[in-house]
């Protein structure tokens, strides 16, 4: 297998290596998010007592990001490989360089740092601090000591790993263009991907219809707020994550002005605020009983 | 792990100093942090040490990003506590008529375990007392330090701070291991839930390896080994050479930003292994301006830039953390990300002009917020081009620098829209310039917009019109949250507000034109958020804007010799409307410092203040048919004699001559006069017309210069004639 790890080789490799450490293997969700960490399995999974260990790979949207897929590094659309460790493990820095290796990652051949990163979802209520992990330069991976989601003030400490699939396999592989990467038997990247990156650019920059969008993040928002007035809080996190992608979607467009940004911004968090709060209210007997036996 | 002092040792109460090593092992803390913990680690364990009566030789911190460390050399090995003095009875009831001790001062001593040997009479003004001296027992460091040594890590701050397990323990990032040694026994301290252990950990991520460490030389030699370098001092310069030499094989040398900008010192604490790499990227992107270039090496790879004659190479230089097995590798792949990257910048700069001339720009401004209750940039560029008018008039501008000043406030925020300043915020002005002249903007305009957020590190505006476009801009800045209520107190400060006062004061005393801050302030009214508050208010914030930006006179970096607080204060207490004329008395006053003729003007502001301070003067004119003495009639004439000279010379702001004028002029004829003629006298018409005469002399220096009377110099004896 060494020498031709392919993009699936890698994700099934880090599979293997965080079900060792005792990962629930999770799948993607299915509603476009710009990050691992809009997962309920990571949003929700940080908060409260409970133990959690989590792993799984999340497509992630970033309209701004799109590049028609002229860019070797930027795409609109891109895999991230999340793991999510509450309570977080004293060697946690060590196992993930573990993960690296068990990839196929000759990581002795390449200059690894950690670089400062206050990594922040204003949209979430989230914050912690952590690293950018650079190979040669290249940012690889987030790694972050979660301190607050949804507003709420952490206990236990959970680590998040979001590791860049592609820049991960463009290093194993010796690639310089992601599009090339092989990502399977006789498939490519970018036989994947590599029209989407086109279209969907195009779309997010030029074709997006900006009033449909925003009548779409006015009924997201709304509807948020009724289901959970309703005690709805899966349905109600869905709309939120609709609202933020829409969000997303609209400054892609040029349609959201500096002035109009923070309104935005703040009318998500609200939602997210108090998705966690009802989270919590609603886990609190449960962990009780959970937490007897741990 | 293992506590191998010998008790021996423990408990002996006079043992040799020796040396106390403190190494707070961490996950990778923040380069901006670091400068700050290694102050913090070394002023915090001085005052701990001493608070704890355990002197030392000599004290110093250091660190990289994976550790902290303390060296104390010479650190007492027991603690050093004055005696202690307890009062007992007094000597009255501690003996009797006989001089033996009574049931009282035994029961003392008994309760508090001395001797009589130890006791003293002390004398006070409430009686005489009976002390009894306790030396204090003599605990020794090692038994002190377990406890102090996380008290001293407690105390160290950072701008942010985390938790990172259950303990509550908060830091900068993650603190992982303690090596504490004290001589070459290993001190039990913990943390949280950590544990202090004999060992040291190097290797870097890659290799991590725990070394047992017996004592601080084996230490440092364990980390020398390892290709440590500890001291962040020798790092830098080590880094600076290495980076001089690779690029002086190239015939060049490393751009001088990137020291100036403080790459050399962000780089200096990224690393604790340094390994300097060369390499290079495609030639095609010299096309895009140095900053950008400049910035996004800095920004993105941290890698220093390379010129020659001034101009830059195709090439980089990047600081690696520690040796790779294979440098080329690492080498490509650097290079291939900086290609990247360059060519989304230069996709950006080619998008950008696609929107240019820079006018077109401009008009998107409205949609950015400057603050949500001071509307928009669209609107913060319409105050600047009206807040020109005054000044233009003060500096006596040409038309043709009054033309080009109007069009660079109308355009100096523009670049804020460009792809270019959202991906590199820090080149805002800079990318400004640029788009201005590719819109065939006349060159002044393109400097000044580039100018406009100086100074910043020891850059000045060096345009005229710069300066005065970076004048104005913190001016309206800081006019605008004081309008608002919003100002600086004690450390908040969120929005700049005294750095943009500094920077005023820095531009003014550089440019040194007159700076009339009353005209300013009338302008700037008759706008938002002025407008719409009573003109009380108004006239209220436009006293506070004054009053701070004069506050900022006494942090403001003088020539030598730099002004004394009260030369300061005597010229504030004179006119105060133009800042620079403000300044430039504060100078030549304290130039005369030593000046015979100082201290005469002095003299006669001191003496004319001091009689008007006790009367109530209510005659506002002298006049001279009631002048009733030869010594009042001679000071009348010779104010009428000097005073349009001493205007004239005030005029041309020859305050040095003026004052020895002022001087010379008054302090004898004044000195007969208090000698000859009494002020208060019953008849007050004759009194009130003397003391409008020392008000006219008085006013003739105070209100063109200072108030001396303000001076220090006064208070000092009076210099052998």
């Amino acid at each position: 297998m060494p020498g031709s790890r392919t993009f699936q080789h890698i994700v099934r490799a880090l599979d293997a290596f965080w079900e060792q450490e005792g990962c629930v293997i999770v799948q993607p969700y299915d509603i476009e998010m710009g990050a691992g960490t809009f997962h309920p399995a990571t949003f929700f999974g940080a908060l409260g007592p409970a133990p959690v260990r989590a792993a799984y790979v999340q497509p992630s949207r970033r309209p701004t990001d799109g590049r028609y897929g002229k860019n070797p590094l930027r795409m609109q659309r891109y895999y991230q490989y999340q793991v999510l460790l509450k309570p977080s493990p004293e060697d946690v820095q060590s196992r993930y360089l573990k993960s690296l290796r068990a990839v196929g990652l000759a990581l002795d051949d390449h200059d690894l740092r950690f670089v400062q990163d206050d990594w922040e979802s204003p949209t979430l209520g989230a914050w912690g601090l952590g690293w950018e992990v650079w190979l040669d330069s290249l940012e690889v991976t987030q790694f972050t000591y979660f301190q607050q989601v949804g507003g709420v003030d952490l206990d236990p400490i959970s680590c998040e790993i979001t590791y860049g699939l592609e820049r991960i396999a463009m290093f194993v592989q010796g690639a310089a263009d992601v599009y090339k990467l092989a990502y399977g038997p006789r498939t490519t990247y970018g036989d994947l991907h590599l029209a989407n990156e086109r279209e969907s650019s195009a779309y997010n920059f030029e074709h997006a219809d900006v009033a449909l969008h925003q009548q779409l993040f006015a009924s997201c928002e709304q509807d948020a707020t009724r289901l959970l007035n309703a005690k709805l809080l899966l349905p109600a996190y869905e709309q939120l994550l609709k609202c933020s992608h829409t969000f997303n979607l609209l400054d892609a467009r040029g349609a959201v002005s500096q002035s109009d940004r923070p309104r935005f911004i703040l009318r998500i968090r609200g939602i997210a605020k108090r998705c966690a709060e009802l989270y919590l209210e609603r886990q609190a007997p449960e962990t009780r009983d959970r937490g007897q036996g741990t | 792990m293992k506590r191998r002092t010998p008790v021996s040792r423990l408990l002996s109460p006079v043992s040799r100093a020796t040396d106390l090593l403190l190494e707070i092992g961490t996950e990778e803390l923040p380069a901006a942090y670091l400068p700050g913990l290694i102050e913090q680690l070394g002023r915090e364990a001085a005052t701990l040490l001493q608070a704890h009566h355990l002197p030392y030789e000599r004290a110093e911190s250091a660190g990289t990003p994976r550790r902290l460390v303390l060296i104390v050399r010479g650190l007492s090995a027991t603690q050093r506590k004055p005696a202690e003095e307890v009062r007992g009875p007094s000597k009255q009831a501690a003996y009797d008529k006989d001089g033996k001790p009574t049931a009282a001062l035994l029961g003392f001593l008994r309760a508090q375990g001395g001797s009589l040997a130890h006791t003293k009479v002390v004398s006070s003004e409430r009686g005489d007392y009976v002390y009894l001296v306790k030396e204090p027992r003599a605990t020794p460091a090692s038994a002190v330090l377990p406890e102090l040594l996380p008290q001293l890590i407690g105390r160290l701050r950072a701008p942010k701070t985390m938790r990172w397990d259950a303990s509550g323990v908060r830091f900068a990032r993650p603190i992982r291991w303690l090596l504490a040694l004290y001589g070459t026994s290993a001190l039990r301290c913990s943390l949280g839930t950590l544990q202090s252990a004999s060992a040291t950990r190097v290797g870097g991520p890659l290799r991590p390896r725990a070394v047992r460490v017996r004592s601080l030389e084996g230490y440092l030699r364990t980390l020398k080994q390892a290709g440590v370098a500890l001291d962040q001092a020798q790092r830098r310069a080590w880094i600076e050479q290495a980076v001089g030499r690779i690029a002086g094989q190239a015939r060049g040398a490393a751009a001088p930003e990137m020291v100036s900008h403080g790459l050399l010192d962000e780089v200096t604490h990224l690393v604790e292994r340094p390994t300097p790499l060369a390499g290079r990227f495609d030639r095609t992107y010299l096309s895009l301006p140095r900053e950008v270039l400049l910035a996004s090496m800095a920004k993105y790879q941290r890698v220093f830039a390379v010129e020659a004659g001034g101009t830059l190479l195709p090439q980089f230089i990047a600081i690696l953390e520690g040796p790779p097995r294979r440098p080329a590798e690492v080498r490509k792949v650097m290079e291939r990300i900086l290609n990247a990257r360059l060519a989304d910048s230069l996709l950006f700069w080619i998008e950008d002009h696609q929107r240019l001339p820079l006018q077109r720009m401009a008009e998107a401004l409205s949609g950015v917020t400057f603050h949500e209750r001071l509307g928009s940039m669209a609107e913060k560029t319409v105050r600047l081009r009206a807040l020109a008018e005054p000044l233009a008039e003060a500096w006596q501008l040409t038309e043709e620098e009054r033309a080009h000043l109007r069009r660079a406030c109308q355009l100096a925020k523009a670049d804020l829209v460009s792809t270019m300043v959202k991906e590199f915020p820090t080149l805002q002005g800079v990318i400004g310039k640029h788009y201005a002249r590719d819109s065939e903007e006349p060159a002044p305009v393109a400097e000044a917009i580039e100018e406009q957020y100086l100074p910043a590190g020891n850059q000045r505006p060096r345009t005229l019109l710069g300066g005065a476009l970076a004048l104005l801009d913190k001016y309206d800045t800081l006019s605008s949250y004081f309008g608002l209520g919003i100002m600086p107190t004690g450390d908040q400060d969120p929005f700049g507000l005294r750095r943009a006062a500094q920077g005023i004061v820095e531009i003014a005393w550089t440019v040194h034109r007159p700076l009339p801050l009353g005209a300013l302030f009338r302008t700037r009214t008759s706008m938002e958020p002025f407008r719409s508050v009573q003109p009380r208010a108004a006239a209220t914030a436009g006293n506070q804007v004054q009053r701070y930006l004069l506050d900022r006179l006494d942090t403001f970096e003088w020539p030598t010799p730099a002004p004394a607080p009260d030369t300061i204060d005597a010229v504030l207490a004179g006119p105060c409307d133009d800042l620079v004329d403000v300044m430039d008395r504060i100078v030549t006053l304290q130039g005369l410092h030593n000046h015979p003729a100082l201290r005469k003007a002095a003299k006669v502001i001191e003496r004319t203040r001091n009689i008007l301070r006790g009367a109530a003067l209510r005659q506002p004119q002298v006049d001279p048919a009631r002048l009733a003495e030869a010594p009042e009639r001679q000071l009348w004439e010779l104010y009428r004699a000097h005073e349009p000279r001493l205007a004239g010379l005030a005029q041309d702001k020859a305050y040095a001559e003026a004052t020895t004028l002022f001087g010379e002029v008054f302090f004898e004829p004044l000195h007969r006069f208090f000698d000859q003629v009494m002020v208060n006298v019953p008849d007050e018409a004759l009194q009130q017309n003397r003391l409008a005469l020392m008000q006219a002399i008085q006013a003739l220096y105070t209100d063109r210069i200072a108030d001396l009377s303000k001076l220090t110099l006064l208070h000092h004896e009076e210099p052998a004639a």
